[in-house]
């Protein structure tokens, strides 16, 4: 039962001051094992914030993180499953998600974990699963309109995931999830 | 009964003579020796030593008594008594017996020389044991006389501590001829128990299960009791010691839409409000983090219990197992009784349980040890859980007021030693009695001694409490030598890591403090 937070796209200081407090009340220390995050942080405060959550945190370089020395991608190995990371700006169209997929089969990996769009999105295709948190700050996006802070919490149980999805809508943290498992052999 | 102070021509030892003789007797009240001559010096200083504290204790003008038959106990050396003695173990062999028989006239004749002399004292009892002679017999019948020689031991009554083996032996039939009968007799059980229970394969195990009230008087009714109580505990194992996942995965009744290959996934609703970050109060994961902490700290003391014994601690897979099923007996505790959760110390009391019933040599109750010592130790915390929680800590149930109530045993029985230790040195008894208390004694002696203790605690009909405060005050009793002698660091630091003693001695000692009580 491992718990591995999906979070990304803050832009602070740049284009907003900090999380919301609701969500900032959620995210305490002590109940998260994992942290990814797509970029786009982009001070070291914020780095510092989230490692403070959690010490096992994974960051990729979105294109206004201040820290050079984040990689573009990253691969990673949770219990049965293999997350991939990545900001997504890199992929041409922005969020298109035939070219995710293409990234995906790239870095082998399960999950795909990606930003930049500022939007929410949880998709699935015979290579796996494209996983977006969206923004947590719901920062401003030159790609979308209504940006809805939000974030992901995957709870990681063996064989099978369940996507956990926090959204701020109207000031009200609403939370829905998504299950899917993983056959044995091949992907999902 | 009074002991009246007189004083003496004979010149007053100094003071800094005191601590060696008292230290010398102790020592030599430990190793037991025999030798007359050794034994013929001890007792010219240790009178001494008496009769210069009967002057102190003269001069200061208040009662303080101490009872007769406590000086000659000191001795720990029981002519082969008549009168039964309630809580000795056999220790020593036969032969160990008649030494100290010998020491005893010996030690008669001496006195007679010195001061004194008890002339109504009885002869050394024969050697046969008779159950059935109360010890309150044998203290009604010692006479009145001037006390501050140690009086022989005969005249305390025969306080026969070791027991002969032939005697465990006749103890043990009896106690598996009470266990054969179709319906015990409890009261009996706990008389016989109180005794001590011998190491028989298996006997300690059933006596305390039935002492427990884990198994029912009619033997009859065992296996389905505990089939019934073993399946509860399994219940309670698969209920509680599941984490949140498995929990809400049970919760949704909806399967996963596994069907489609491409596109959005959809989002479901989460069902009431169950996701892993929730604060709610209600929220079962939210008692899981909160439950985390309670468990780390469980699993820091079970690894911590006992580590010099094999059965709980090392690297091997029994340990492990061990440790493993210590820690569902209390985490499952922690989780059924909110109000008390887990408290530092609980490890320490379940350990002999399970010990206990692990090494039994019926392959049924070696299997389901674990569920038998959790309703055990469920019982057995009933009585002590005041003890634990902090917020009682203050009221009349709590454990200062258990330890004050140890305090005014300690007045009671040696009023001089409790003034010494509370006024003089000023050794506040939390300072030890706290873990004596708690811990029913599981810190303070070596682990056999402390399963032949609780075959007396388990044994008493109300209860451990009020044995358990005897035997404190018993334990305190036994060193008063030292302790008269010691300041705060002494006293504290022997208190703290009391010395190894005869356990047999030790509870005999509390038993007669029990008879002493009322007068």
């Amino acid at each position: 039962m491992v718990l591995v937070l999906a979070i990304g796209d803050l832009h602070i200081p740049h284009r907003a001051a900090d999380l919301p407090a609701k969500f900032k009340s959620m995210l305490v220390p002590g109940k998260i094992q994992h942290i990814i995050c797509t970029g786009n942080l982009c001070i070291k405060e914020v780095h510092d914030y989230l490692k403070s959550l959690c010490p096992s945190l994974h960051i990729t370089r979105g294109e206004y993180d201040e820290d050079s020395r984040y990689p573009e991608t990253k691969t990673i190995t949770i219990g049965q499953f293999k997350l991939g990371l990545c900001h997504g700006h890199q992929v041409v169209p922005w969020g298109d998600l035939d070219s995710l997929a293409m990234l995906q089969r790239q870095l082998d990996v399960d999950i795909l974990v990606t930003g930049h769009t500022h939007q929410f999105k949880a998709y699935k295709h015979e290579a796996g699963v494209v996983i977006n948190p969206g923004s947590a700050t719901g920062a401003y996006s030159s790609v979308t309109y209504d940006v809805n802070p939000s974030f992901v919490l995957m709870d990681i149980d063996a064989l099978r995931v369940v996507v956990y999805v926090y959204e701020l809508i109207d000031g009200e943290v609403k939370v829905d999830k998504i299950d899917f498992k993983k056959t044995s052999t091949a992907t999902i | 009964m009074r002991a009246k102070k007189r004083t003496t021509s004979l010149p007053a030892a100094r003071m800094d003579h005191v601590p060696d003789s008292y230290t010398h007797i102790c020592q030599t009240h430990t190793h037991t020796h025999t030798h007359t001559h050794t034994h013929t010096h001890n007792i010219n200083t240790f009178t001494l030593c008496i009769q210069t504290l009967a002057k102190i204790r003269s001069n200061n003008m208040v009662n303080k008594r101490v009872p007769e038959w406590l000086n000659s106990s000191m001795w720990s050396s029981p002519a082969t008594g008549s009168s039964p003695p309630p809580k000795s173990r056999s220790q020593s062999s036969p032969s160990h017996e008649d030494r100290i028989a010998n020491h005893t006239s010996k030690s008669s004749t001496v006195t007679s020389v010195n001061a004194s002399v008890n002339e109504t004292r009885e002869s050394p009892p024969s050697p046969g044991v008779t159950r059935t002679k109360s010890p309150s017999e044998s203290v009604t019948e010692a006479p009145a006389t001037i006390t501050e020689v140690r009086d022989p031991l005969a005249r305390s009554g025969s306080s026969d501590n070791e027991i002969s083996p032939r005697e465990d032996a006749s103890r043990q039939a009896q106690l598996l001829e009470e266990l054969s009968r179709k319906t015990i007799n409890l009261g009996e059980l706990q008389r016989l128990a109180s005794l001590g229970i011998p190491d028989g394969p298996g006997i300690r195990s059933t006596v305390w299960k039935l002492l427990l009230a884990y198994l029912p008087r009619d033997k009859g009714l065992w296996p389905s009791e505990l089939a019934k109580k073993r399946a509860q505990y399994k219940s309670f194992k698969e209920d509680l010691l599941k984490n949140p996942s498995e929990i809400t995965r049970k919760m949704e009744e909806s399967t996963s839409k596994n069907g489609e290959d491409k596109g959005l996934l959809s989002r479901s609703e989460i069902p009431e409000g169950e996701h892993p970050l929730s604060l709610g109060e209600t929220s079962v994961w939210n008692q899981f983090f909160q439950d985390t902490e309670i468990i780390e700290q469980i699993d820091r003391d079970v690894k911590r219990t006992h580590p010099d014994m094999h059965f709980f601690s090392g690297d091997s897979a029994s340990a492990k197992a061990n440790q493993e099923a210590l820690k569902n007996i209390l985490i499952i505790y922690a989780k059924l009784n909110p109000g008390i959760r887990y408290v530092q110390g609980m490890n320490e009391l379940l350990a002999p349980l399970f010990y206990v019933f692990k090494n039994d040599p019926n392959e049924d109750f070696v299997v389901n040890a674990e569920a038998d010592t959790f309703f055990c130790f469920v019982e057995l915390l009933s009585g002590c859980r005041d003890n634990f929680c902090k917020q009682l800590d203050n009221s009349v149930v709590g454990i200062r007021s258990t330890i004050s109530r140890l305090s005014q045993l300690l007045k009671h029985h040696d009023e001089e030693l409790w003034r010494h230790l509370e006024l003089t040195t000023k050794v506040n008894p939390q300072f030890y009695a706290f873990r004596w208390i708690t811990l029913l004694l599981t810190q303070e002696f070596n682990f056999a001694d402390i399963l032949h203790i609780w075959d007396t605690l388990l044994s008493d009909p109300e209860g451990p409490q009020e044995t358990l405060l005897r035997v404190c005050c018993a334990m305190l009793i036994l060193v008063r030598r030292r302790l008269l002698a010691g300041d705060f660091t002494a006293n504290l630091k022997l208190l703290q890591s009391y010395p190894s003693t005869n356990i047999g001695h030790l509870l005999y000692v509390a038993n007669k403090l029990r008879s002493h009580s009322t007068s």
